[in-house]
């Protein structure tokens, strides 16, 4: 199965180079480009790509309103994986909150991005955990409330599930430490998911954080 | 206790020797000034007589003479620098001192100078007149007839009667050091609002600092997102070209081409950056306004741009604040042209009004592909934080062919 990746980016000379790495993989495939936020959602939906790799700051629609737009108007939208040339970029953790996925450094090796899209669309565990940790320690609400997922009601193993998620541990990783089976786990990550009305791992993490239920400090 | 403690510490003191070396300096800068008064007042007396004569010549050479002395910038200047040295004041900012020639700065530089001299001519005097009375003072209890202190007019009966004169006579230099110690604490508690800048000055300063450091924080993240993007685009493709190397030769050649001028880009905004942030630091040049819009506009030209210019109003109208930003608008809009639209012809307009004034710039929009608009406008993001600043509106984008730049700032604030 070959995954399909559509490109965003205003600069075509990024777009190239990303697209001879990722085209160099048996098992990856660009099927499309965009230069503007603008024409990702109709793009995606002729196009059924499944991961996005989205430049966040572009002329016109940036990559936050893009994402934005994209899950708002997508029953089954692809992952967003947004691309910076800055790790403190400020847009980068707005984007995560618009629902992107994850995020990916321009100046990320090739094989690191190839792997960040095969990750992505696995979405079995977080990319770059400590470097969302410490975006989200950057934006940290002033007065997050410890009580702030209680609404959410998770169970204490479903708690527990989400801290390990927030450390990086995949599904398998997490059943080796709480010693359970990896379906077990799946049904927890599922269940938490569900209560938390994320889309993905990183939501519920970047969530978890912005409610004060891990402290990223 | 401590009281005694705090009086034995001040002779002890280097603060209070070198406060002295400061009283005694302008005690010396004393008789130049009198003597002056005793060859003129003579020279004035067949006309005037005696009494008039010394108050015209004391009133000229001992007052006139040293206010004007006190008023020459360079007086100023080593005013303040013995006065940090030996006084061992903070007379502030010396940035705030480029006012240095203004008449209000110039009447306390005065008034310091003659403060200076008086109390220093005091200490100085009492300087020279107490070790001989002291001398003498000490011979008194062996003495049989009367005697003199040192040079000054009382005398004192000799004799064991009169040995009470002796202690005193020992104590009286510490009481004179303390003297010293406390005049040069008033001279130093005086110097900062006779020698410092005004708080006009040092507003002006401040004010001066201010926008120096915002303009070198501006071009800091101007030259971040700039060279940021051009690395991201060398690394991007060499990664690229690395990985298809061996499958798609001709891709890997481009690749090479396109680092090459992406590095070369990255390089020039370097270099222009770091040229302006070095230009910038030890500059007194003043800061360019609209009345500079010709030169400007030439050396655009002879950069090789085609580049029309066409100027409506009157330039001399715009108050201070908008022509500088204006200025600078106008010059970023011609980089930016210069930089996407080198080949194309560029349009300036700028028409001054009543109230407003409005520039427009424009090009037309290249066809080709490897010449949109790079980068997205990033060089407007400096045009938007200048305009914003000062309230007006700016407009950016393609419209009809051309690509267009069109800025409106008020005039006068608008309450």
């Amino acid at each position: 199965m070959t995954l399909g990746v559509l490109l965003v980016d205003d600069e075509p000379l990024i777009r190239s180079g990303l697209r001879a790495i990722i085209q160099a993989e048996a098992d990856l495939t660009v099927v499309g480009e965009a230069e503007d936020g603008a024409a990702v959602t109709p793009l995606v939906r002729r196009l059924r790509p499944d991961v996005v790799l989205m430049d966040v700051r572009m002329p016109g629609v940036d990559g936050i309103e893009a994402t934005r737009r994209l899950l708002a108007h997508s029953d089954d939208p692809p992952r967003v994986l947004v691309l910076t040339t800055f790790e403190n970029d400020d847009y980068v953790f707005d984007a995560l909150r618009a629902g992107a996925s994850g995020f990916l450094l321009k100046r990320a090796r090739p094989d690191e991005v190839v792997r960040a899209i095969r990750l992505l669309a696995a979405g079995d565990s977080l990319l770059f955990p400590a470097a969302i940790r410490e975006l989200a320690a950057h934006h940290a609400p002033a007065a997050p409330s410890p009580g702030g997922l209680d609404a959410a009601r998770l169970t204490d193993r479903e708690a527990e599930v989400l801290r390990l998620i927030a450390q990086g541990l995949s599904n398998a990783e997490i059943a080796g430490q709480l010693v359970v089976s990896a379906e077990t786990v799946k049904t927890h990550v599922a269940h938490l998911l569900t209560k938390l009305e994320a889309r993905d791992r990183t939501q519920a993490v970047i969530r978890a954080y912005q409610s004060g239920f891990i402290s990223p400090g | 206790m401590s009281r005694a403690r705090a009086l034995l510490a001040i002779p002890t003191s280097s603060s209070t020797w070198q406060r002295y070396a400061y009283l005694v300096i302008g005690a010396a800068l004393v008789p130049p000034f009198g003597t002056l008064a005793g060859f003129v007042a003579p020279a004035l007396e067949g006309g005037l007589g005696e009494t008039a004569a010394w108050t015209l010549a004391i009133t000229l050479c001992g007052i006139a003479l040293p206010v004007a002395t006190g008023m020459l910038p360079a007086v100023r200047e080593l005013e303040i620098g013995a006065a940090r040295r030996l006084l061992g004041v903070e007379t502030g900012d010396p940035q705030a001192l480029d006012a240095t020639a203004s008449w209000p700065t110039r009447w306390r530089s005065a008034a310091w100078f003659v403060a200076h001299l008086v109390v220093g001519g005091v200490i100085g005097t009492l300087t020279v007149v107490l070790p001989p009375a002291v001398v003498s003072a000490c011979s008194v209890p062996f003495a049989t007839g009367d005697v003199q202190l040192g040079q000054l007019d009382p005398t004192v009966p000799g004799g064991p009667g009169s040995a009470w004169i002796v202690p005193l006579a020992l104590v009286s230099p510490l009481a004179l050091v303390c003297l010293a110690a406390a005049a040069g604490g008033g001279l130093a508690r005086l110097a900062p609002r006779l020698l410092g800048p005004t708080p006009a000055e040092r507003l002006a300063a401040l004010q001066r600092h201010a926008m120096r450091l915002a303009e070198r924080n501006r071009l800091a993240r101007e030259l971040h997102d700039s060279v940021g993007h051009a690395l991201s685009i060398v690394t991007v493709q060499a990664g690229a070209a690395g990985r298809v190397l061996d499958n798609d030769p001709a891709f890997a050649r481009q690749a090479l081409a396109d680092i090459e001028t992406s590095a070369r880009n990255g390089l020039r905004d370097l270099d222009h950056v770091l040229g302006l942030l070095r230009d910038d630091a030890p500059s007194r040049a003043p800061v360019p306004t609209l009345a500079d819009l010709p030169g400007l506009v030439d050396s655009t030209r002879s950069a090789g741009v085609d580049l029309s210019a066409e100027l409506t109003g009157r330039i001399d109208e715009v108050p201070q604040a908008v022509s500088r930003e204006a200025y600078r608008i106008v010059q970023e809009s011609l980089t930016n042209a210069a930089r996407h639209a080198s080949h194309l012809p560029v349009s300036l307009s700028l028409e001054i009004g009543a109230d407003h004034l409005e520039l427009e710039l424009s090009n037309p929009l290249d066809a080709s592909p490897s010449h949109r608009q790079e980068g997205g406008g990033r060089g407007l993001n400096g045009i938007r934080e200048r305009v914003a600043s000062l309230r007006g509106q700016v407009s950016a984008g393609p419209e009809a062919d051309r690509w267009r730049v069109a800025v409106r700032l008020p005039l006068h604030p608008t309450p």
